[in-house]
């Protein structure tokens, strides 16, 4: 046998090495590394999959208690259904559900005020720290000095204004509702019989686009589309809902209620309809002498034929209603404007609107409103329950000050502007953690976080004077009925809104500040609300907010007198500040108008919300209205370079 | 497992009806959540957003002037182009044949798929549509911590560098069907299912269903006078001419429908000269 | 080595330090964003889901069309066997050489998965014959074999390197090579169209549902451009380097036969534009609801349009008028007027484009590369360049300098 020497060891040597890289291309096997490389280079994440099942659930931390389906794969949540609509903070459940900045256990504050920073301590040092205070402030004679915000009317509202007023305290509030609008302008809110209307005239009320109860009034939609009832939309701001009225009445930015006077002014005196609410005689006179249609034509820019048509089809029909409360989730409206729109109602005795109370919920407090409390009044512990007064207020800035002397609960799941500026924050639970009569919670707690009733009784546990009134156990608050009771009769109130009367008209033909700054609600932001989750943020149109740029909307030929284009900077100054923004053109708008996207410039509210845009309400009029004690703040006169 | 019929006689198709859609958004939430979408912490940057359902906002600012304008919110997923037969040509949507590695096909329900991990990312897709309805992972897809809980398991996470797209929510098919099938229910067109879209839409503006079907309410609705397909002049076209030209040139032929009565929206889907 | 690199810069003039300096600061520059890009992703550009393509794009079609004087030369050299072109043959492998490797640079760079780049091959869009249903897939095949013809091709410059040559089995080797190029040529030619055709218009041509590119003769324009561009391309790279190395690298009257040839077709490719756009007028932007000059708007508005045919007008008179084209002057600025026309052909392609709204209700949009884009479309040029220089300096590209040299030495 041959002796293999070198040179035939290196040509062996050689030739493996050439089969095996052949042999190795050829199975395929690189390409299945360069798959892995892919994979292992990106990171992919795989969900964790598990059995699927379907449970429910009720929210009762928004007034429209909506009822959903909880899609679960294992013990994840996945997936928010519902046959019968939902709001978009229910919609956004998951989102909260998992948001990685939830507050997970109860924070105290450990730097300075607003500064943002917070150590976690337990229950029960938080809630004893907290109704010792409570205690103490009861125990010195100032137990009016303990306030409360109460977000809305839902069930933990209604437990709020009950601890509150256990204590011994006047001072609950809500954030603007249509609800509490109207219960302070007219002594009962308004409650509107849709399904039996034919024809609705609404001042600005944004009826489709989350006006009142938005799951309501989507089926409310539905109905009228159906039944083809009449809807006649006035507004400054061509939005979804005057888009799909009848008739869309575009008016002067701030003057609907000008358009209220001028048909009112027109059936009393040309068709002799009367109202039945105390003063009327007394303010028919105003009206019928300071708002002849000629000025009324004038302030609206509609003209006085038009005025007259509207208020003939109004009359005419067979039960109309006319709407007031401009705004989706963020409500406005000065009680002379509700007054007088409601007065439309009883001159036609319209049968669609009647005045009602809750019988748990008095908006009696203190201070008529919550910006007149913001602005005048004076508390030593304040409760924030899930509401957030710093960014939705106009006087968010005052109240901001006066948190800085108080002690400040906030009962939230997020860390928004307002709890920012806590001493202790108390997490709450998502609905979908939260057991009620009819359902198990559908997901496992994430957290330390506790159901909003509970943390509100075992607070009320520990104040001796609230105890006897207030709910022993979670279960005990379903006993609680708030019930719909009739209201008193109507009122127009004219010795209160008579000087806001005489100054409307100056108020709209303001030289110093040729425009005016409407606000426009955009989809799934709510008032704020939805700015912290992410599934809101990608649903934004580049209209409003594109690459961090903000965007106010101008009526192009008002643009041209102003001089500016699409994209351009604009600097728009009220009586009260300044903001900035970029300017986008569309006509959609009045001319003379600014309209700017409502919800934007949270100071704080997770990372997600924060930064964007900026909030109005810093520079929006903050003149109080007597009777709702809240600023009418929806248009304000502006002058913009 | 031996399925007596499995040829798929359904064609999925979709009808948007503009006249009772409110513009909530709910479309989209339940989409995102639906299909898993990437979260950012700033998602402004509109033309790089991933998403598979657009809400546009549509206005006839163009065409007139206030108050006589209009706005409408105008929910734009994959418009699950058709295609038409040409000189003798296959039918395909415009994006299906452009694609160099087969990522994307044409199912035989008319839905058309896309392969998140065959993608090369070329954008030729995207290129190729019309409808800006296909979306590129321009940065890694992110879910933030406890985010990841809310993920379904049914739709994958996609890779940065892959193209995404809406396919009608076709898992919610393959859902449906394996509970038929666990229920000893073979047929293949035994089960319809309803899109995350469809069934989160409150005023029921979104119908869902079976094209080949001549008595869906998806049928009904597609040859309804209100029907228009998106920026797709030729539906305005008379029958003979549109026939005509469809024989002569592809077209997208698209199967989602909008539905309006209103001449303003049908307007602002054409183009006009520019002023 | 380091001492090596010295001897380089010591040896330059000041002007050609400086011209190294800013290159090799481009190739670093591309270095540094090439990893951002492949590690990052594609975020980091300007390109979106609207504006779907961009710079490396504008790119790969200019280098494609501009390399494709490559087969045109090597046809009528190895076919025609027009022999005066033979000095010019050597730089024009090159130059195709690397057009098409940095178009696969390019290409590369875009896509958002470059790992996968072999699904390509792996799962080509065949449809039902033999011709593919994507013109991806024929770009990725045609391209990838043209790139291995062409490499085949710049093997002999390789092997004639002075040192090398002296080798008897190299010198067989190149010398066999260089008398069967023939094939090569032949091949390269018949791939070449096809994927001049498709990446330089078949690619948009057939995208049906979008009315600004639907043509479908776009395809075959995209050849004609290839061939009139691409030669007026080949002329002015060797000339360039001539001017720089201040020597007659390529005799005077190769330029005129490829500035002739390139003249010529540009009178067709005037023919065929006109044709084109008179087609989109009446025919295709009709047949898609939309009104042909409508669709000019926004940044890149009809001045491309107008812009492209100046430059093409200018090509004609300068490169087929004799009197004209045998002055040095006329001849350059005729061939760069060509290759410019063919540059703004494309870039019109692309920006104006995807510029165009594809709702009624958006509007134009626009594309500003950011710097990572920038730096790697410019490192790419500033390689190209470096390799160019290298291999004049170097290798015998050139041999037609190399013949007088030895005139002279004798």
């Amino acid at each position: 046998m041959k002796k293999i020497d070198r040179k035939d060891f290196l040509k062996i040597g050689a030739g493996a090495v050439v089969g095996g890289v052949a042999g190795y291309t050829f199975s395929g096997a690189p390409f299945l590394g360069f798959q892995w490389l892919v994979e292992w280079s990106q990171d992919q994440y795989v969900p964790a999959g598990g059995v699927e099942k379907y449970v429910q659930a009720i929210s009762e931390s928004c007034v429209n208690g909506c009822k959903v389906s909880v899609r679960k794969i294992g013990e994840r949540a996945v997936k928010i259904e519902s046959k019968e609509g939902v709001c978009p903070s229910c919609l956004n459940a998951l989102q909260l559900l998992y948001h990685p900045e939830r507050v997970a256990t109860p924070l105290k504050r450990s730097g300075e005020k607003g500064s943002g920073k917070f150590k976690a301590v337990s229950w029960d040092e938080a809630l004893k720290d907290i109704s010792a205070q409570i205690n103490k402030a009861i125990s010195e004679g100032k137990a009016n000095s303990i306030a409360a915000v109460n977000k809305n009317e839902s069930i933990n509202g209604l437990l709020m204004e009950k601890f509150v007023r256990a204590v011994g305290s006047n001072n609950v509030y809500y954030e603007p509702t249509w609800k509490s609008l109207t219960s302070q302008a007219l002594g009962g809110y308004i409650k509107y019989d849709f399904a039996a209307t034919d024809y609705v005239l609404s001042f600005g009320a944004k009826l489709i686009e989350g006006w009142g109860n938005p799951v309501e009034m989507q089926k409310v939609f539905v109905d009228w589309k159906k039944k083809g009832v009449k809807l006649v939309q006035v507004d400054s701001v061509c939005t979804r809902t005057a888009s799909v009225a009848n008739e869309f009445v575009g008016i002067k930015p701030g003057s609907e209620a000008a358009l209220a006077f001028g048909i009112a002014n027109y059936l009393i005196t040309e068709k002799r309809m009367t109202s039945t609410g105390a003063d009327f005689a007394k303010w028919s006179q105003i009206i019928i002498n300071k708002f002849p249609l000629s000025k009324v034509a004038a302030l609206t820019g509609i003209a006085e034929d038009k005025i007259k048509k509207i208020a003939n089809d109004f009359a005419q029909s067979k039960n109309p209603v006319a709407v007031a409360g401009k705004g989706a989730y963020g409500m406005s409206g000065s009680s002379a404007e509700i007054i007088a729109v409601y007065c439309l109602n009883t001159l036609v005795k319209s049968r669609a609107a009647s005045l009602v109370k809750d019988s748990e919920i008095s908006y009696v407090a203190e201070f008529s409103g919550i910006d007149k409390f913001a602005k005048e009044g004076n508390f030593s512990i304040l409760i924030l329950n899930n509401s957030n007064p710093v960014h939705n207020s106009v006087y968010g800035e005052e109240l901001k000050k006066k948190m800085g002397k108080a002690l400040v609960v906030a009962i939230t799941p997020l860390i928004n502007d307002s709890a920012a500026y806590a001493d202790y924050i108390l997490p709450t639970l998502s609905f979908l953690e939260v057991e009620t009569p009819q359902n198990k919670a559908a997901v496992i707690k994430q957290n330390e976080a506790k159901d909003a009733k509970e943390i509100i009784i075992s607070l009320a546990s520990m104040v001796e004077k609230a105890k006897a009134a207030m709910p022993k156990q979670v279960s005990d608050v379903y006993n609680i009925s708030n019930k719909e009771v009739a209201a008193g009769s109507f009122s127009f109130n004219v010795d209160k809104i008579k000087n806001d009367i005489d100054l409307y008209e100056k108020k709209l033909t303001d030289k110093e500040y040729p425009v005016t700054l409407v606000p426009m609600e955009v989809p799934l932001v709510c008032n704020g609300e939805g700015l912290a989750f992410p599934y809101v943020l990608k649903s934004i149109d580049p209209t409003i907010l594109k690459l961090g740029k903000f965007y106010v909307q101008m009526n192009k030929d008002t643009a041209k007198k102003y001089g500016f284009s699409e994209g351009s900077s604009i600097k728009i100054t009220s009586a009260r500040g300044k903001i900035k923004a970029y300017v986008h053109l569309t006509d959609t708008v009045a001319p003379e108008t600014v309209a700017i996207p409502l919800g934007f410039g949270h100071e704080s509210y997770t990372k997600y919300g924060n930064d964007k845009g900026v909030n109005p309400k810093k520079i929006m009029t903050a003149d109080i209205d007597p009777l709702t004690g809240i600023a009418d703040w929806w248009s304000t006169r502006v002058k913009i370079s | 497992m031996i399925v007596k019929d499995s040829k798929m006689k359904r064609k999925w198709g979709m009808a948007i009806d503009l006249d009772k859609c409110t513009g909530c958004g709910a479309c989209s939430l339940a989409c995102n959540q639906e299909n898993n979408m990437p979260i950012f912490e700033d998602d402004s940057d509109v033309p790089k957003r991933v998403a598979f359902l657009e809400l546009m906002k549509v206005t006839n600012d163009r065409d007139a002037k206030f108050p006589d304008v209009k706005t409408a919110y105008l929910p734009k997923m994959c418009q699950q182009c058709e295609g038409n037969d040409t000189h003798g040509h296959k039918a395909d949507p415009p994006c299906v044949s452009v694609c160099p590695a087969v990522a994307t096909d044409v199912g035989d329900d008319g839905v058309v798929s896309q392969i998140w991990s065959r993608c090369i990312g070329c954008r030729y897709c995207q290129t190729a549509c019309p409808y800006e309805a296909r979306v590129f992972n321009w940065w890694k897809p992110e879910y933030e911590g406890t985010f990841k809980e809310g993920l379904n398991p049914e739709v994958s996470v996609a890779s940065r560098g892959t193209i995404v797209k809406c396919t009608f929510c076709s898992h919610i098919w393959k859902r449906e069907r394996d509970k038929a099938v666990a229920k000893g229910i073979l047929d293949i067109n035994a089960v319809t299912y309803t899109p995350a879209c469809a069934a989160a839409c409150p005023t029921g503006a979104i119908v869902f269903g079976d094209l080949n079907d001549p008595n869906s309410e998806i049928s009904k609705l597609a040859k309804s006078d209100r029907a228009v397909r998106l920026v797709n002049a030729i539906d305005d076209q008379p029958e003979d001419k549109k026939k005509a030209l469809m024989e002569k040139k592809q077209y997208p032929n698209p199967k989602v429908y909008y539905l309006t009565s209103q001449k303003w929206l049908r307007d602002m889907m054409r183009f006009k000269k520019n002023s | 080595m380091v001492q090596f690199i010295k001897n380089i810069f010591q040896e330059s003039s000041k002007n050609m330090r400086i011209t190294l300096y800013v290159l090799i600061t481009l190739v670093v520059l591309f270095a540094i964003f090439a990893i951002q890009i492949l590690f990052w992703g594609l975020g980091y550009t300007d390109m979106n889901n609207n504006f779907t393509w961009g710079a490396w794009i504008i790119g790969d079609l200019g280098l494609v069309a501009l390399g494709g004087g490559a087969f045109t030369t090597g046809y009528l050299l190895y076919i025609f066997r027009v022999d005066k072109l033979r000095p010019i043959i050597n730089s024009t492998v090159l130059l195709g050489f690397m057009c098409y490797l940095f178009t696969f640079v390019f290409l590369l760079f875009d896509l958002g998965q470059p790992l996968r780049c072999w699904f390509g091959f792996a799962y080509p869009n065949w449809g039902k014959g033999v011709y593919p249903a994507s013109m991806l897939t024929e770009v990725f095949f045609c391209l990838s074999i043209y790139f291995c013809i062409l490499c085949v091709e710049l093997i002999p410059t390789i092997l004639e390197h002075k040192v090398l040559i002296k080798n008897k089995v190299i010198a067989t080797i190149a010398h066999y090579m260089h008398v069967l190029m023939w094939t090569m040529a032949a091949a390269g030619t018949f791939l070449s169209f096809f994927h001049q055709g498709s990446l330089g218009g078949g690619m948009w041509g057939v995208l049906y549902g979008r009315p600004v590119w639907y043509s479908p003769h776009f395809f075959f324009m995209a050849v004609v451009a290839a061939i009139a561009g691409g030669t007026s391309f080949m002329t002015m790279m060797p000339y360039i380097a001539g001017k720089v190395m201040k020597k007659e690298v390529v005799p005077m009257e190769t330029y005129q036969i490829l500035t002739k040839v390139s003249g010529i077709v540009f009178v067709g490719y005037f023919i065929f534009r006109v044709y084109d756009v008179y087609t989109a007028i009446v025919k295709y932007a009709p047949m898609n609801f939309r009104d042909y000059f409508d669709m000019w708007g926004g940044y890149y508005g009809i001045w491309m349009l107008v812009l492209e045919f100046i430059l093409i007008i200018s090509a004609i008179f300068f490169l087929v008028q004799k009197k004209y084209r045998e002055q040095e002057k006329f001849m350059v600025i005729g061939a760069t007027s060509g290759i410019l026309a063919i540059v703004t052909s494309k870039l019109s392609v692309l920006l104006h484009g995807f510029s165009v709204p594809n709702f009624p209700w958006k509007g134009f949009t626009a594309y500003m590369p950011t710097i990572q884009e920038w730096a790697i479309t410019f490192g790419c040029f500033a390689c190209m360049i470096l390799i160019y220089m290298i291999f004049a300096k170097w290798f015998p590209l050139f041999p037609h300098l190399e013949h007088e040299e030895h005139e002279a030495h004798h």
